[in-house]
C-alpha cells in the first residue's frame, strides 16, 4: 500500500476473555434489538452473518503487498482491504441489482458478481507475470500446491519469496471475492428489507422512498463492509498468500471480532428507524 | 517495504489537539444552528470549518496510532475511521427528532461507544497488542463521524434527519418535494465520506519519513481539509441559495490558497535542496 | 428484443469505457510511482540513489480512485440536481476531480520529498510542474470514463444506486483491478529494468532502481511511455473483462430461470476464467522451465 509494511504486531492465538467479552457484545446486540424493535431481529442476525462473511472471505484473498510488486512474494500487488472491497462492492453492485429477485437470488449474484471480479483480476495478474515479465508461478509459504500438486522450489528465483499467484491462491482469490460479495450483499439487503418497511410510516409517503432506502441500505453496506475488512486486514497483518498461508488459521478470532463490529454498526444502523 | 515510521516528536501534545478538535468542531456545528434561528443558509460553511478542525486533530491520532506498525498501510486507518463514522454520523442526525440541539453531542458519545468497541475488538480479540489502539480507535471514529455531520452540514446548511432526506426539485417553475434529490436520497453522503477517508490519513501518510515534522503535517492536515470544503461548497448548489454557496466558496478558496501556500513554504524549509531543473545530486560529492 | 438489444449496446459500451479507463488509471498511477511501487520510490534515496522520480504517496490506488470517480459523480449529480445538462454536468465532474487529484498529488510528492532531507534527496520542482500535469490528463480520462459508465448503468440499465454510491463502488474496483494487475510490471520490470528479465527482484536489492535513461536522467514520464505498453492495456482488458461480463450476463440471462440464469452465467464464466488461468500457469511452467534443476547443476560442474 505505502511505505508501511514491517515491524507488524499480530500475535497468534486466540485471547479467550477478550473473545468472551466479543460474543457477549454481540449477545448484547441482538436482545437490545429484540426488545426495542423485534422486526428486526432476523435483519440483524443477517447483518451480523454478513460481516463473517466478509471476514472469512477476506482471508482466502491472495496479497502480496509492496514487495508482490517487485515480484518478491506471491500474490496480487495492492492492499488486501481494498482489495478484498473491490470484490465485494463489485458483488455489492450485482446484489443491489438483482434485490428484486429476493434474498437468494440476490445473495448468488452478489457472490458471483465478487468472484467473478477476482476471477478476471487473478488471472490478468498471472498473465502479466507470465507473458510480460517472464515469471512463473511460485509460492513461498508451500512446497507443493495443494490442488494441483504442482512443486514450487525450483520454480522461486533467487533472493525472493517466490511470485505470481499460484493455482491454490487463484482459487483463493475467487473464493474470497464470492464470500466478500455475498457478505456485503447480505448486509445490503437486510437493511434494505428494514428501511422499506419502517421509512413509509416515519414519512407517511411512499414516494421517492426507494431511492431513500437504497442510498441508506448502500452507504451502510459499504461502512460496513470497510470496517469488516480493514479489521480483517488486521489480523492478517496485511499479507496473506491465500488458504494454504499458515496466516489462514488465524481465522476464527478475525470472525468472533467482525460479528461484534458488524453487530455494534448493525444495532445503530437499525436502531436509526426506531428513535 | 519496511521503511521504520518515525513519527515526529514535539509540537503540541496530544491531549490538547484532542481538546481542540472536540470543543472547535461542537462550537462551529452549533454555530450552524443559526440557520435555522435566522432562518438563512450562510452559516453552513461553518461545517466545513468543523470538519477542518475534526480533521485536524485526527490526523494526530492517525500518527500516534501508525507510528506502531499496523502491518498495513495508513490509508486503512482512514478507512475505519470513516466506515464506522457514517453508521455513528447517520443515527445522531436521527436523533433531531428527540431534540435539534443533541446531535453533535450525541454524534460524539454514540461515535466513541463504535470506536471503543472495535479499538477492543482489533487490541484485544486480534490480539495486535497495541496499547493505544482503543483509544486511537474511538478517536478516529469520532473524527470520522464529525467529519460526516460537518461536510454534510455544509452541503445543507442542516444535519437533522428529516432535512437530509427531503430535497426539492423545480418541476416547470413548481417546488416539487422529492426524496431522490435529498443528500441522502442522492447519496451524496458517498462522496463524503470518501472525501473524509482520504483526507484524514493522507497528511501523515504523504509527511511520513525520517524528517517528518508536526507543523508541516498538521498545515497539510488544513489543506486537504479546506481542499476538501472547496469542493463540498461546489456540491451545495444542489441544496443551497446561491448566495450562501458564494460565501462557502470564496471562503474555502482563501483559507485553502493560504494553506495551500503555507505547506509548500514549510516543505521548501525541511526539504533537503529545492532545486529546479537541475540534475541528479549524487550523495557524496559529485 | 429490442430491450435486450439495447442492453447488450450498453454493456458494450461500458466495457469499452471500462477498457480505456482501466488503461488510463494503470498509466497514471505509474506515471505518479503510486501505489505498491511507490515503496522502493521511497527506499531509493534511503539506499543512498537520488532520484528524479515522482512520489505520489496518496493512498492505494483503490482508495484514491473511489475518491476521485466518487467525487466526479457527486459534482455530476449536484450540477444535474440545478438541471445542468448531462454530459457537462460529467465533465464539469471529472475536471472537479482531477484539480483535487493534482492537489493532492503535489502534496504528496512535497510531503514525502521534504521528509527524506535526512537522506539528501532534494524536491525538484521542475517534476512537480511537468509530471503532475500529465497524471492530472491520464486521471482525468480515466475519471471521465468511469463517471461515465456509472450513469449508463443508472440510467440506461435502470440500477437503483444513485449515481455518488455507484461511483464509490466502481471507483475502489476501478483501483483494485488496475493496481493487481499494472503494479508488478512497473514495479520490477520497470523500476528494476537492469535486472533479469524472467525473475522476481532479490530482496537484497530493493532500492536500487533505475534512475538514469538511455540518455540523461530518467523521467516519470518515461515510465507512462513504457508502462503504456504491457500494464496499462492489461489493465484496462481486467477492468473491461470485469465491466462487461458483470453487465452481460445479467442483461442477458436474467429473464431464465427467473433469475438464476445470470447466476449459471457467472458461475460458467468464472471457470472458463479459472481453467484459462491454470493453462497459463501450465505453459509457463512448462516452456520457462524451473529455475535450478537437478540436471543443471552437474552440467554446470562439468563446464567448471
Amino acid at each position: 500500500m505505502s511505505a508501511l509494511g514491517g515491524g507488524a504486531a499480530g500475535g497468534e492465538g486466540i485471547n479467550p476473555t477478550a473473545s468472551l467479552i466479543a460474543l457477549v457484545i454481540v449477545l448484547v446486540a441482538v436482545a437490545v434489538v429484540f426488545v426495542v424493535y423485534p422486526a428486526a431481529l432476523v435483519p440483524l442476525i443477517g447483518v451480523i452473518i454478513g460481516g463473517v462473511l466478509i471476514s472469512f472471505g477476506v482471508h482466502f484473498v491472495p496479497v502480496g503487498g509492496a514487495p508482490a510488486a517487485m515480484g518478491q512474494a506471491p500474490g496480487i500487488a495492492t492492499g488486501v482491504a481494498m482489495l478484498a472491497a473491490g470484490g465485494g462492492l463489485a458483488g455489492l453492485f450485482g446484489g443491489a441489482w438483482a434485490a428484486e429477485f429476493g434474498i437468494a437470488i440476490s445473495l448468488a449474484a452478489g457472490a458471483i458478481g465478487g468472484g467473478l471480479l477476482m476471477a478476471i483480476t487473478c488471472l490478468m495478474v498471472n498473465v502479466v507475470y507470465v507473458y510480460a515479465m517472464g515469471i512463473p508461478a511460485a509460492s513461498g509459504k508451500v512446497d507443493k500446491d495443494p490442488i494441483t500438486g504442482d512443486t514450487f522450489p525450483a520454480y522461486k528465483s533467487q533472493g525472493t519469496e517466490g511470485h505470481g499467484l499460484p493455482f491454490i491462491s487463484y482459487v483463493g482469490g475467487v473464493l474470497g471475492g464470492l464470500f466478500g460479495g455475498m457478505g456485503g450483499t447480505l448486509i445490503y439487503y437486510e437493511l434494505l428489507q428494514v428501511y422499506e418497511e419502517a421509512l413509509p410510516s416515519f414519512l407517511g409517503t411512499t414516494e421517492g422512498m426507494t431511492t431513500l432506502a437504497v442510498s441508506l441500505a448502500g452507504i451502510f453496506a459499504v461502512g460496513m463492509f470497510l470496517v469488516a475488512a480493514v479489521l480483517t486486514a488486521y489480523n492478517i497483518t496485511g499479507t496473506i498468500e491465500g488458504p494454504h498461508d499458515p496466516k489462514f488459521k488465524r481465522w476464527p478470532r478475525a470472525v468472533i471480532g467482525s460479528s461484534a463490529a458488524s453487530a455494534v454498526c448493525g444495532l445503530f444502523a437499525i436502531l436509526l428507524v426506531v428513535i | 517495504m519496511s521503511v521504520k515510521i518515525e513519527a515526529s516528536e514535539g509540537g503540541m501534545p496530544h491531549d490538547t489537539m484532542l481538546g481542540i478538535g472536540v470543543v472547535g468542531a461542537l462550537v462551529c456545528l452549533y454555530i450552524v444552528y443559526l440557520n435555522s434561528l435566522m432562518s438563512t443558509e450562510v452559516f453552513a460553511f461553518f461545517g466545513g470549518l468543523a470538519a477542518v478542525i475534526a480533521l485536524w486533530w485526527g490526523t494526530d491520532s492517525i500518527k500516534t496510532l501508525c507510528s506502531y506498525g499496523l502491518g498495513t498501510g495508513v490509508p486503512s486507518a482512514g478507512m475505519i475511521s470513516l466506515g464506522s463514522g457514517v453508521i455513528a454520523f447517520l443515527f445522531a442526525s436521527k436523533l433531531a427528532g428527540i431534540s435539534p440541539l443533541l446531535v453533535p453531542i450525541g454524534c460524539i458519545f454514540i461515535a466513541a461507544i463504535i470506536g471503543a468497541i472495535l479499538g477492543f475488538i482489533s487490541d484485544k480479540v486480534l490480539n495486535m497488542n497495541i496499547p493505544v489502539m482503543t483509544r486511537m480507535i474511538a478517536e478516529l471514529t469520532i473524527v470520522g463521524s464529525l467529519t460526516m455531520l460537518g461536510f454534510t452540514a455544509m452541503v445543507s446548511g442542516s444535519f437533522i434527519f428529516t432535512d437530509l432526506i427531503a430535497g426539492s426539485v423545480s418541476f416547470l417553475g413548481m417546488e416539487v418535494t422529492s426524496y431522490a434529490a435529498s443528500v441522502i436520497g442522492g447519496c451524496v453522503l458517498a462522496t463524503i465520506f470518501m472525501l473524509g477517508a482520504i483526507a484524514i490519513q493522507h497528511p501523515f501518510n504523504a509527511c511520513l519519513g525520517p524528517n517528518e515534522s508536526w507543523d508541516r503535517t498538521q498545515m497539510c492536515a488544513l489543506e486537504c481539509g479546506f481542499l476538501s470544503m472547496l469542493v463540498v461548497a461546489i456540491m451545495s448548489v444542489a441544496f443551497l441559495s446561491l448566495f450562501a454557496v458564494v460565501i462557502s466558496f470564496a471562503i474555502s478558496v482563501i483559507l485553502w490558497g493560504w494553506s495551500y501556500s503555507e505547506y509548500i513554504k514549510l516543505s521548501k524549509r525541511d526539504a533537503f535542496a529545492w532545486l529546479d531543473s537541475k540534475p541528479i545530486r549524487e550523495v557524496g560529492g559529485e | 428484443m429490442e430491450e435486450i438489444l439495447f442492453g447488450i449496446g450498453i454493456s458494450a459500451l461500458a466495457g469499452a469505457l471500462a477498457t480505456v479507463a482501466g488503461a488510463a488509471e494503470d498509466t497514471e498511477s505509474d506515471i505518479g510511482s503510486q501505489g505498491d511501487p511507490n515503496s522502493q520510490v521511497q527506499l531509493a534515496p534511503q539506499m543512498g540513489y537520488v532520484h528524479r522520480i515522482y512520489n505520489k504517496a496518496v493512498s492505494g490506488e483503490p482508495p484514491a480512485y473511489g475518491l476521485w470517480v466518487a467525487l466526479a459523480a457527486g459534482v455530476a449529480w449536484a450540477l444535474m440536481a440545478i438541471q445542468f445538462n448531462a454530459i457537462l454536468a460529467l465533465v464539469i465532474g471529472s475536471a472537479v476531480a482531477v484539480f483535487v487529484q493534482g492537489v493532492y498529488a503535489t502534496t504528496a510528492y512535497l510531503g514525502r520529498t521534504a521528509s527524506l532531507a535526512k537522506f539528501e534527496q532534494p524536491v525538484y520542482i521542475d517534476i512537480l510542474k511537468s509530471v503532475t500535469s500529465v497524471t492530472m490528463a491520464h486521471a482525468f480520462v480515466a475519471i471521465f470514463a468511469t463517471v461515465t459508465m456509472c450513469f449508463l448503468m443508472i440510467e440506461a440499465l435502470g440500477h437503483p444506486f444513485p449515481l455518488p454510491l455507484m461511483g464509490i463502488v466502481w471507483g475502489i474496483a476501478l483501483g483494485a483491478a488496475g493496481s493487481a494487475t499494472g503494479n508488478p510490471f512497473y514495479g520490477k520490470e520497470r523500476q528494476y529494468q537492469n535486472y533479469p528479465f524472467g525473475a522476481g527482484l532479490p530482496i537484497s536489492a530493493s532500492g536500487d532502481i533505475v534512475r538514469y535513461a538511455e540518455a540523461g536522467e530518467r523521467s516519470s514520464i518515461d515510465n507512462g511511455w513504457f508502462t503504456s505498453k504491457g500494464a496499462g492495456p492489461a489493465s484496462g482488458i481486467c477492468f473491461g473483462l470485469i465491466v462487461f461480463f458483470e453487465l452481460w450476463r445479467t442483461i442477458l440471462f436474467e429473464p431464465f430461470a427467473a433469475g438464476w440464469g445470470a447466476v449459471i452465467a457467472g458461475v460458467v464464466i468464472i471457470i472458463v476464467f479459472m481453467v484459462i488461468d491454470r493453462y497459463v500457469e501450465t505453459w509457463a511452467r512448462n516452456t520457462y522451465g524451473p529455475y535450478n534443476t537437478e540436471e543443471a547443476a552437474p552440467e554446470e560442474e562439468a563446464a567448471a
